[in-house]
Order: structure tokens, then C-alpha cells, then sequence
């Protein structure tokens, strides 16, 4: 009964665990939750699009669908590493939104939520830190991703 | 910009918009048909600023520059397009004049949200034909209309766009 009862908790307790998909942009290790991410694909070119908007000067042709690109690795001053580069499709509150990605293939990690941290830069749109290996990984919020920057540009 | 009743293979009636496509740099631009006046080369246009055509004098729109983007309008397939809106008239320099096109109001779509700024005013939705994606100029923003107006806030606009069947295909 002790043991079933300790099942049960560890079945509760496996459940809120967080999945996250573990990237990298310019050698930089971010993280996202799995539910943000639409999928991971190859890169491909881009279309430049006349535009104002930080970071979004960019559309992704795949098929009949084109999405914005957010160019991250500009927001974070890197470049991005490697060959192929993948792209990233956020589940943008907007709309689809392609990110372009170091060539690494991502990983798939759990997190408890209770490790997570809040992210003291407040350099980029984050759901807060967690220490994944020995590094601290900023769990990016691909939901909202730009409208801080948005926000500090308008105001 | 011209909107007309076309029927589609299956009989049905479709509303369809006229555009006149142009390039300028790596950038495909779609200009509502009805607008246009005329399409002149290099050697019709002349070195004059402005182009006088039927009476009515068109004002030189440098829409690369308006636009940041690069162009080289030193080419031979440069093209001077003659355009009025009824209020407004301008003769806008391109690097080439693709053709007209006629396509189905469905596959005009809205600019993606994530687009925020200035450019929610410069285009009115975009379309992919042959391959390529097309946007939407709007003429109204080109001529110099719009200046000195506010673009509509993106929530606002976001709002419009979920009210009206714009936010499915019919951005035009």
C-alpha cells in the first residue's frame, strides 16, 4: 500500500515535470518547452522583407506556407554555428515563426519546474534558468518571443 | 485595386484581383492594376525629374530608397510605372516589371502579425505566385498619402483582421 501510495506520487510528480527541447544559437544553450515547439527541420534560404520590426526581416518559404523568420542570433549577438543550420518553428502567439539554429541536434530533457529560476538579464523573453549538466539554460518563452523587445522599442 | 467575378474550373464564380508585378532588388512587389497609367523604359521617361503623360504630371517616387532596399535601376529592364490613386499620382522607377497578374482574392494574404512597425503601412497583405513571394504594396503609403498618419496600433489591426475573412486568405 506504502509502495503503491509512492507510485502514485512519483506518477504525480513525473507529470508536472517540464519538457523542454535543448538548443543551441551561436554556441549559446537555450531552452523551450516541448508544447512551444512546432518541429526542427533543415534551414532554408530566406526571403528579406522591407521591414521596421526588430529582428523580423525575413520569410520562410516551405511549400505553399511562408512564416516570419526571428533572427535570434542577431538578438543575442552571435552567429550561428555549424553545417547544416536547422531551423526552429516556434509556436509564436502570432503565428508560426521560424528560428534559425546552430547545426547541433536538440535534445529532448525533463526539468522539474521547481528548479527553475527567474532569469536576472532580462535580456531576452524567458520562462526562467535551469541548470541542465553543469550550465544554466534560459528557458526561452517562443510564445511571446520579440514583444519585450517590442515593448523597449515602442516605449 | 481591380477586383472582378472570374469563373474558376469548376463553374464557379471567384473574385479575383489584378496585379501588376514589379522588382526591385531581391524584393517582388505587387501594384493593384487599376492604378497603373502606364509603363515607360528608360528611354521614354527621359532624364526630366517628373513625367508628364495625358495631361497629368507624375512626381518621381524613389520607392527602393522609401523602402531600404537595394536596387540597381541602372539596368536595362528598368522601367518607370505610371500610378494614380485618384488623389495621388507618382511614376515609380523599378528594376524590371514582371507582368499582370490576375489572381483569386483568397490568395492574397495578410502580413504575418510578428510584423509590427512601419511596414503594416507600406504593404497591404502579400501572395506567392511562381514561386515567389509577392508583397502588396500599399499605394496610398507609396504616393504619400499616409504621411503624418499613425500606423493603426498591431493589437488594433490584429483585431480588424480577425473580424474580417482577411485573417484566412483575402488580404486584397
Amino acid at each position: 500500500m506504502l509502495r503503491a501510495a509512492r507510485g502514485q506520487q512519483q506518477a504525480l510528480s513525473a507529470k508536472r515535470l517540464w519538457n523542454v527541447v535543448v538548443f543551441s544559437v551561436g554556441g549559446v544553450k537555450l531552452a523551450a518547452r516541448t508544447e512551444d515547439v512546432e518541429g526542427v527541420s533543415s534551414w532554408a534560404a530566406t526571403i528579406p522583407v522591407p521591414s521596421r520590426t526588430p529582428f523580423v526581416q525575413a520569410m520562410l518559404k516551405r511549400d505553399n506556407h511562408v512564416m516570419p523568420v526571428y533572427d535570434l542570433a542577431a538578438r543575442l549577438n552571435r552567429v550561428v554555428q555549424g553545417e547544416p543550420l536547422l531551423c526552429l518553428v516556434a509556436r509564436h502567439l502570432d503565428g508560426p515563426m521560424a528560428i534559425c539554429i546552430d547545426a547541433a541536434m536538440p535534445s529532448l530533457q525533463a526539468v522539474n519546474p521547481a528548479s527553475i529560476r527567474p532569469n536576472s538579464s532580462g535580456d531576452i523573453e524567458s520562462l526562467g534558468v535551469v541548470t541542465i549538466g553543469a550550465q544554466d539554460v534560459a528557458i526561452v518563452a517562443l510564445q511571446r518571443l520579440g514583444r519585450l523587445r517590442q515593448d523597449a522599442v515602442s516605449s | 485595386m481591380s477586383l472582378r467575378g472570374r469563373h474558376n474550373s469548376a463553374g464557379t464564380l471567384v473574385e479575383a484581383a489584378s496585379f501588376l508585378v514589379v522588382r526591385l532588388g531581391v524584393n517582388y512587389f505587387a501594384l493593384p492594376a487599376t492604378g497603373v497609367r502606364g509603363v515607360l523604359t528608360q528611354e521614354e521617361t527621359g532624364h526630366e525629374e517628373a513625367v508628364t503623360a495625358a495631361g497629368t504630371v507624375y512626381q518621381p517616387v524613389n520607392l527602393a530608397e522609401r523602402l531600404s532596399v537595394v536596387a540597381k535601376l541602372s539596368g536595362s529592364e528598368r522601367r518607370t510605372v505610371l500610378y494614380s490613386t485618384g488623389q495621388s499620382q507618382g511614376a515609380i522607377a523599378v528594376e524590371q516589371v514582371v507582368g499582370l497578374i490576375d489572381i483569386e482574392r483568397k490568395d492574397c494574404l495578410p502580413l504575418p502579425s510578428q510584423f509590427q512597425k512601419d511596414e503594416r503601412d507600406w504593404f497591404g497583405g502579400m501572395l506567392l505566385h511562381q514561386d515567389q513571394l509577392v508583397l502588396i504594396l500599399n499605394l496610398s503609403w507609396v504616393l504619400g498619402e499616409l504621411s503624418g498618419v499613425a500606423s493603426v496600433p498591431v493589437r488594433l489591426a490584429e483585431q480588424l483582421v480577425e473580424a474580417t475573412p482577411a485573417s484566412v486568405g483575402g488580404a486584397c
